[in-house]
């Protein structure tokens, strides 16, 4: 058997044990796991096309990702939008406003961008909160009911049943994962790589990094706005705790435990990391000293993540002198 | 509106803009001299003010003395802050650096939430709820010695980069590494320094706002944001750049607050920086690494 094969095998298999969570783990608490542990692989894949491939630190993600939260939570809740017309529009939103705020700073350097990206999150999170006349401010839109759909020949699905959820959220996860996969290994991808490594060397083959880079950033927002518009609905309220640093937090341990640019690194600590601190059972601020202390020692002695790690080692194997 | 009004707004103004302007200051002046951009700056100046609040209420060591201490005690936490986490990544990537700051900054914020729950403390002192009547206007005491300490803290350090050998020495650092190792100067020994006056400012800013803001795990965030707003407004990097942004900052956003719902208030700051960088990238007093 080859090795892509065995990949393909150990794929179809992952996939097949995450697809009957419901069966053999349908529990609340099982459920409420799965349906977190795919809307972060949304967030961190999105935030790895962007960290990882391009080379850009973001922390808008989590503005994304309450955006399309707040947009789609409004115009359904507002407007009697259908749910997924609102999380699409939400989607695309956020797409508008990351290419603004990417436009804006990359003209500057990727330095001006982390920092902009920065103050984005807060911002939005300060107008969830003050602009009470439009976001309801810190109570929040609460009573959000997930949809139904009427489908013909199928009957009703009605999305507020938590295994239904969990089923949106894997396959839509399980979209994203497979649409980013395509896009980092198509010529577009292997451009954004170049521009990470060396950006001026990218740009004398005639790769334009302010497009790339934009293109990386739109689609993560778009994926992550999406994922917000879906994940209120689940939530059943969306408040500024959507804004909260905390995703952001989460979201780059994973990324960088992962390891930045190594694309199943970072889905695999995604799924790792919702699922182990959450059966330790720590506190929440105990949790996120924990997190804070790792990504420290990450940066002092690992920067590449576990997937940096095991490639390097991979390299290491293939360099080695045949007849030693 | 009145001209009380508005002297008052205008006073108000320029003692929260210095107030950013120490914050900020420390910020450009690490990511002047080392290109690091200190994410755990708030949190240092959450410490500074949490450290001047047990001081006082708990070992009834008076306003004054509190800040002295809180300063130098900053500025020894600068020391080993670089010394134990940021020289080891000289030169290794500004994303890095960030991550490692950021890290910093969820332990020791989330380490003061578990060590201290998130209840907001006032540190009283015998100042509090005084005030300097100027005609119409007045201004709290606790105010007008953080506007005044501010400024004596700014003086010290203009005074230091450009009329000793140290701060001569840092500046060259901040201007060309390489040029400055060539002609002598310890890059190392500068970039401590450099980190060790930041902290300091913001342990110093902490403090002396123990009594005027509530004190709690989470105040730095609301700070930093505009200090890194100021920062990029005043070119990355530019000190002189980054005071004047900050005292403008705060004198807009207090005139603004006469007028305008909160939101639109906390937002200037960001839409300043937006405008900022799509017609002037460089910052409005110049970019390049200018202490």
């Amino acid at each position: 058997m080859s090795a892509r094969a065995g990949h393909i095998l150990a794929g179809a298999g992952a996939l097949a044990v995450l697809a009957t969570l419901p069966l053999w783990g349908g529990t609340p608490y099982g459920l409420e796991l799965g349906i977190t542990a795919a809307t972060f692989t949304v967030l961190s894949t999105g935030l790895n096309l962007v960290y990882g491939y391009t080379g850009l630190l973001s922390f808008a993600q989590v503005a994304f990702f309450g955006i399309g939260g707040y947009t789609s939570a409004l115009l359904s809740h507002d407007a009697g939008w259908p749910v997924f017309a609102g999380a699409l529009v939400g989607g695309v939103l956020a797409l508008l406003l990351g290419l603004v705020i990417g436009y804006t700073s990359l003209r500057l350097s990727r330095h001006a961008f982390a920092i902009v990206s920065l103050s984005f999150a807060l911002l939005c999170l300060i107008i969830s909160r003050d602009w009470v006349s439009l976001t309801r401010g810190p109570m929040g839109v609460p009573g959000l009911i997930a949809p139904t759909l009427q489908l013909p020949g199928l009957g009703r699905i009605g999305f507020d049943r938590p295994a239904v959820f969990y089923w949106l959220m894997l396959s839509y996860a399980v979209l994203v994962v497979a649409a980013t996969h395509r896009l980092v290994r198509s010529r577009i991808g292997r451009a954004f790589i170049a521009i990470k490594l060396n950006q001026p060397l990218a740009e004398s083959q005639g790769i334009d990094p302010l497009r790339h880079r934009l293109l990386a950033i739109g689609v993560s927002a778009l994926t992550s706005g999406i994922a917000g518009g879906f994940y209120v609905f689940h939530l059943t309220i969306v408040d500024p705790s959507i804004f909260d640093f905390y995703y952001t937090e989460t979201m780059l341990i994973m990324v960088i435990v992962g390891g930045p640019g190594s694309f199943w690194g970072v889905v695999v600590a995604s799924l790792a990391f919702t699922a182990i601190p959450d059966m330790l059972r720590f506190s929440h601020d105990l949790r996120m000293v924990l997190y804070g202390a790792i990504l420290i020692g990450a940066m002092l002695a690992f920067p590449r993540g576990v997937g940096g790690w095991a490639a390097q080692r991979r390299l290491v194997r293939l360099r080695r002198p045949i007849l030693a | 509106m009145d001209f009380a009004t508005l002297l008052q707004l205008l006073i108000n103004g320029l003692v929260l803009g210095v107030i950013y302007a120490l914050i900020a200051i420390g910020l450009a002046l690490i990511f002047g001299v080392i290109e690091i951009v200190n994410f755990a700056h708030g949190e240092l100046y959450m410490l500074g003010a949490v450290a001047a609040y047990f001081l006082t209420m708990n070992l009834g060591i008076g306003f004054w003395a509190s800040i002295a201490l809180v300063t130098i005690g900053a500025f020894g936490v600068g020391i080993v802050l670089y010394e134990l986490l940021l020289a080891p990544l000289a030169g290794q990537g500004f994303e890095r650096s960030i991550l490692l700051t950021l890290g910093l900054s969820m332990v020791l914020q989330n380490g003061a939430m578990f060590l201290l729950t998130s209840t907001p403390r006032l540190e009283t002192t015998p100042y509090s709820y005084r005030f300097l009547v100027l005609g119409d206007a007045r201004v709290p005491l606790l105010r007008l010695f953080a506007l005044i300490l501010a400024l004596v803290a700014f003086g010290a350090v203009y005074v230091t980069l450009h009329h000793t050998r140290t701060g001569k020495a840092m500046r060259g650092v901040a201007q060309n590494r390489a040029a400055a190792l060539m002609v002598g100067i310890d890059p190392r020994a500068a970039a401590r320094l450099a980190v060790a006056i930041g902290v300091g400012l913001s342990g110093l800013a902490g403090a002396a706002l123990a009594p005027v803001y509530s004190v709690h795990p989470v105040m730095g965030f609301a700070f930093v944001f505009k200090a890194f707003a100021v920062i990029i407004i005043g070119g990355l990097g530019n000190i002189l750049g980054a005071a004047i942004s900050a005292v403008s900052l705060g004198i807009v956003e207090s005139i603004a607050g006469g007028f305008l719902p909160p939101a639109f208030v906390d937002a200037i700051a960001f839409i300043a920086m937006i405008l900022i960088l799509l017609l002037r990238p460089q910052g409005l007093f110049g970019r390049g690494v200018r202490v």
